[in-house]
Order: structure tokens, then sequence, then C-alpha cells
């Protein structure tokens, strides 16, 4: 039996006001199920980030419920949120993902020290994520001398760390080239099935979305499509 | 928890450094104006409160002492008949539960002295050798010879008078004074020896005889002065009103009444180091959230990451604080370790020689020297950290109120 993991009710998001509103999403309403690997498709505009950026707890929407775990996030505080946003979903944006004063294993072990780890405990969880993404080698690199497709993967080894229930990647492959992408889609997959991580990925990238097991098509903000790729 | 807490602010403190270190060339010229700031303050201060304190000096060291005593009507009619007694054991009694360095009884009377060509009129001041310990009086250069004693017969006079007299060591002159009976009488005295002093008003004006032998001539056993001088620099809180209890029939002058301009200044001068440490700082602050408020801006992204990814709101604020806490420190230090560079450099005093009439209207040493004055150095401490507060203040609360997602988009 699935469980849904997190439940989207009728959500719209309006931005602006007066004759300067936006709707970004019309009365969306869908559930993903723990474990899935689910890509949002659409073309630019469509309201993929928005959809996303509501599921992550970065943004709420003007109608409508989000809930995670059966806990509605329109009830939560803003500290609530940070917590949640920290201990129990991962972020990988499409550019500007790691912090440039820090090398990757730093930015790796942000996280940790955000959760607050003890160094030892830090230390090993940091190398042995790096060495499962083969991230080794650059480790103590700085983060502004890593390649875009070595960046994105110390991005998901930074979301990966604190063992999330959910992953967001916000158009990942939008920096890389056709093998870096696949590459990536590669260890997103293999996180999603070794570890069973829930991956929601926001892409208009037909690659990306190969990869994936449902794919969830929007357009004008509205659901027109949602089909699992099985 | 306690290793959690650690954990966050061993982060906080690692950004810090990075970011600042980022922003090197930036963060140098900022750093290196903070140690300017801290050490034009303490360096001016230092010397402003060395001025202070040589006033002070100048003034008790100069035959005032702390505290003088007179009779009631002594100060505005200086004469002997003015006097008050003489009890040594009761004075010594009386002044056994004051912390005194000590005190000396004197005769201070108006007077007039003629040579075989010139005459002027001067203040006579009659003491026992034995109690000028406390006084400059001790340490006067002579050439010649000071008083053996209070019952010695010679006078000593000042160089300058004693070229305004056109006279030697070893002549007679003549002083004209009134008695007990405030009768006119001339009495002859050789000259001993003459003294050199900073001030040439006191080398002019004053001159020293036995306090014994005047009596003698005054026909009285009074003294018109008792002068007390504390082991302290200034009076002591509670030393005017015991000095006052102890002795309730004589007026008792402390050094601020004695001369109120110099008391004035004085105060003025506390002011003053608060003033100028004002507005250093004041201008300082300016600069500081300046460089703050780009340093957020520059790193609105960064910002928005952080706090997407879950870094709490305090946690922003610490970091943009601890930034400028570490810039403020390390200007702290580096501030106090030029100060003192700079404070042995000016150990033997800043000569003001050149300007020896100003400085004597100052009552100031024709040098002067820094003395540091440790309450000084705490209120630049807490100040600095203080301002490394307010400075850092607004520039964090723009960071805190940054919305994550627009600052990703930013």
């Amino acid at each position: 039996m699935t469980i849904d993991i997190l439940r989207l009710s009728n959500v719209s998001r309006v931005y602006g006001k007066d004759a300067t509103q936006v709707r970004a999403l019309t009365d969306v309403s869908l559930s993903i199920a723990e474990g899935e690997f689910v890509s949002i498709v659409g073309p630019s505009g469509c309201g993929k980030s928005t959809i996303l950026n509501m599921m992550g707890a970065l943004d709420q929407p003007t109608q409508g419920e989000v809930h995670f775990d059966g806990d509605s996030l329109s009830e939560m505080s803003r500290g609530e949120l940070t917590d949640l946003r920290l201990q129990k979903f991962g972020f990988v944006f499409q550019a500007f993902n790691l912090l440039p004063v820090l090398t990757a294993a730093e930015n790796v072990q942000f996280i940790l020290q955000l959760l607050g780890f003890a160094r030892r405990e830090r230390q090993s969880r940091t190398e042995a994520v790096l060495d499962a993404l083969g991230l080794a080698d650059v480790a103590d690199r700085p983060a502004t001398e890593l390649s875009g497709g070595q960046q994105q993967r110390v991005a998901i080894a930074r979301a990966l760390v604190g063992e999330p229930a959910l992953l967001f990647a916000d158009e990942p492959s939008a920096n890389l080239d056709s093998t870096s992408t696949r590459e990536l889609c590669e260890l997103l997959r293999q996180i999603n099935s070794d570890r069973g991580i829930t991956v929601i990925t926001a892409t208009h990238d037909p690659l990306v979305m190969s990869y994936t097991s449902r794919s969830i098509h929007l357009e004008d903000g509205r659901v027109v499509e949602d089909k699992s790729n099985l | 928890m306690k290793q959690g807490l650690f954990s966050q602010f061993t982060l906080i403190f690692q950004l810090g450094v990075r970011n600042l270190w980022r922003q090197r060339r930036r963060n140098t010229i900022l750093l290196v104006s903070v140690i300017c700031a801290i050490t034009g303050v303490v360096v001016l201060n230092s010397l402003i409160r060395g001025m202070q304190a040589q006033m002070v000096d100048q003034v008790v060291y100069n035959l005032n002492g702390h505290i003088t005593l007179h009779a009631p009507d002594y100060r505005s009619d200086p004469a002997i008949t003015r006097g008050f007694i003489e009890d040594s054991e009761a004075f010594t009694r009386k002044l056994e539960s004051v912390k005194l360095a000590g005190w000396a009884s004197r005769i201070k009377i108006p007077a007039v002295v003629m040579s075989e060509r010139e005459t002027r009129g001067v203040q006579i001041v009659a003491l026992d050798p034995a109690q000028e310990h406390i006084s400059i009086v001790a340490d006067l250069p002579v050439e010649g010879t000071f008083l053996a004693s209070s019952e010695d017969n010679r006078i000593v006079l000042g160089r300058a008078l004693l070229t305004q007299l056109r006279t030697k060591i070893g002549h007679r002159i003549v002083v004209v004074m009134q008695d007990i009976d405030s009768k006119s009488i001339e009495v002859g005295f050789q000259i001993a020896g003459v003294y050199d002093s900073d001030s040439e008003g006191m080398e002019k004006h004053v001159v020293f005889v036995g306090k014994h032998t005047l009596q003698q001539f005054l026909g009285s056993e009074s003294i018109t002065e008792l002068s007390l001088r504390f082991n302290t620099r200034l009076i002591p809180p509670d030393g005017l009103e015991a000095i006052s209890k102890a002795f309730p029939n004589l007026e008792v002058v402390d050094w601020k009444n004695i001369d109120p301009i110099l008391a004035f200044m004085y105060e003025s001068v506390n002011a003053m180091v608060y003033i100028w440490l004002a507005i250093v700082f004041t201008a300082l602050v300016f600069g500081l959230m300046n460089t703050f408020i780009t340093a957020v801006l520059e790193r609105t992204q960064e910002i928005g990451l952080c706090k997407s990814m879950g870094m709490k709101s305090s946690l922003v604020l610490y970091q943009v604080v601890t930034e400028s806490l570490i810039i403020m420190l390390l200007g702290l230090i580096g501030g106090l370790l030029l100060s003192w560079g700079v404070l042995q450099l000016l150990g033997d005093g800043i000569d003001l020689s050149a300007f020896a009439a100003g400085v004597e209207m100052l009552n100031l040493a024709p040098k002067i020297r820094p003395a540091v004055v440790w309450q000084d150095i705490n209120i630049v401490i807490v100040a600095t950290i203080f301002l490394a507060l307010v400075a850092s203040l607004y520039p964090a609360i723009r960071a805190v109120r940054l919305d994550p997602l627009v600052a990703l988009k930013d």
C-alpha cells in the first residue's frame, strides 16, 4: 500500500494585485506517494517552479492547501517551515547552488552543521556521501573551481547528506551538457531506488523526464496530464 | 543541544571569516580605518588625560596642596591678623584618620622687597623646610642654599625677581610688611639662594623665609595656612568632609576652589574625552554600516540559498553581526597595539616649551606626558563592541527579511 507523502488540494497561486495580477497556478490537486520519482514538465512559465516551491515550503498558496505527511503547511509558522525544509527536504536548484566561499566538502557539511551534528559525525557522513557520488577527489576544492556538472553533484550530495524524505530538483540539467545530464539522471534514479527517497524534479528536458516514473504536465498553471512512465 | 549550537556557531564563524577574506581589499581598508580611529582615540585621550593629570599635579604641587585651611576671612584679606594658632599635636591628632602624604603650616602674606636699586611687590611664604616634602619647594633647583630650618633668618628669591632687583646672592634686601598690630615693619634679610621654576610668575612673586623667624618679626605665633596633601592624585571621596569636620572653625578650600578656572578645565576635559570618542565612533558607524549593507546586497543569492535550505533567521542575523564583530575586534586589537607603540614613542612627553607662556597660563608642565586611564580603555572596548552590533544590526535585519525565493531569483 502506498502512502501519500505530499498532497496538494485545489492549490492556486496569484502574484501581484489588480491589473498586474498573474495567475501562476489554478486549482491544482495532486498527490505524491512515498518513494516516487516524479517529473513536473511543461513549457517555460507554465508554473513548474511555482508548484515546486509550494511543495518545498518556500512559498504559500493563495488558495488551497499543501499537506506534508498529513500536516498542513499553511498552519505552520515560519520557523516550523524552516525546520521542515532543513530536516525533511533536500533542494537542488537550477543555478547558484553552492556557497562560493566553501569547499565541496564544506558545502555538503553545511546542512549537517545547521542540523547540529558533531564534527566527527559530520566528517564521516560527508565522506560517505561524496564517495557514493564519486566526488571524493574534489572534496577539498573550492566550489568556484568545480565544473557545472560537479557543482550539481555536490549540490545533490548536500541535499542527500541530511537524509531527507523528499528531494526537490528545479531544472537540475539547465546548465549541463547531455553527458552530464545523463549522469545526473542516473544519480537521481539511483538515489530514488537505493535510498527510497522521493524525488520531484521540475524540468522541460525530455531526457530528464524519461528517467522518472511519473510525469505531471502543466500548461498555464493547470495540470493537463498526469501519467506513469513505467 | 550544546553540541548543536557549537556546530552552528562554528559554521557562522567559518562563513564570516571566509566572506571577509573574499572582499579582503575592501575589508582591509575598513580594518585600517578602524585601527586608525581607535589609535587616534586612545592616543589623543591619553595625551588629554596626561594634560589633565599635570594640571592637577601642578596646582596641588605649587604650594597649595589638595586642601588648604585658613581663618574664615583670610582669603579676602591675607594678613597675619587673619591667622590662626599652630598646634602641631592637635593637627596631627585630627589628621591621623585621613590618609595624607603630609601637611605643612605656612604664613603667606603680601610684602614689598627692596634692593639697593629696585622695589617689587611679592608674596612672602614663611615655611618649615622639614614639612615641605609635599610641595614644589622640596624639588626646586636652588643656586646658593635653601633655608636650613624654620629658624633660618635668610631669604630665598626666584631668579626672575633677583634679576629685577638687580642684586646678588649674599646681598641683603629689605622686606616691608605689616605685623600683628597692622604696623609696617622693615626687616633686612640676606639672600641665601635663588630658585628656578617652570613658572616665571612664581619666580617673580614668591619669596621664602623661615616660618619661626617671620613669626618673631611679626610678633605672632600664628600661621595663615595649613596645607594638606593626600597620597592619591585626587581628593578621596570623603576627604573634604572629613577635614571640614576635623577643623570646624577654619575655612576648608580644596584645589578646585583655589583655582576654579583650572577646575572648570579639568571637568571640561572629561566631557571632551567622551565627545571626541562619540564623534569618531559615530563617523565610523556609518562607514561600517555602508560596508555591511553592500556585503548583504552582494550576497543576496547566497543568503537566499541558505534560508531556502533551512538556515534560521537568527543564524542569518548572527552571521552579519559576526562579520562586523570580527572586523571590529581585529581593529580593536590592532588599534590598541598601535596605540601602545605610539605611546611608547611619546613616553618622554611632547615638548611644549616653545609655547611657554600659554603652557604656564594653563598650569601645565612644559612637557605633556601621556597618561593611560584604564577606564577610558574599557570604554573604548565596550564602545567598539557596541558599535559593531549597532553598525551591523540594520544590514543584518535586511538580510533576515530577504525572501529566499526572491533572493534566489535576484
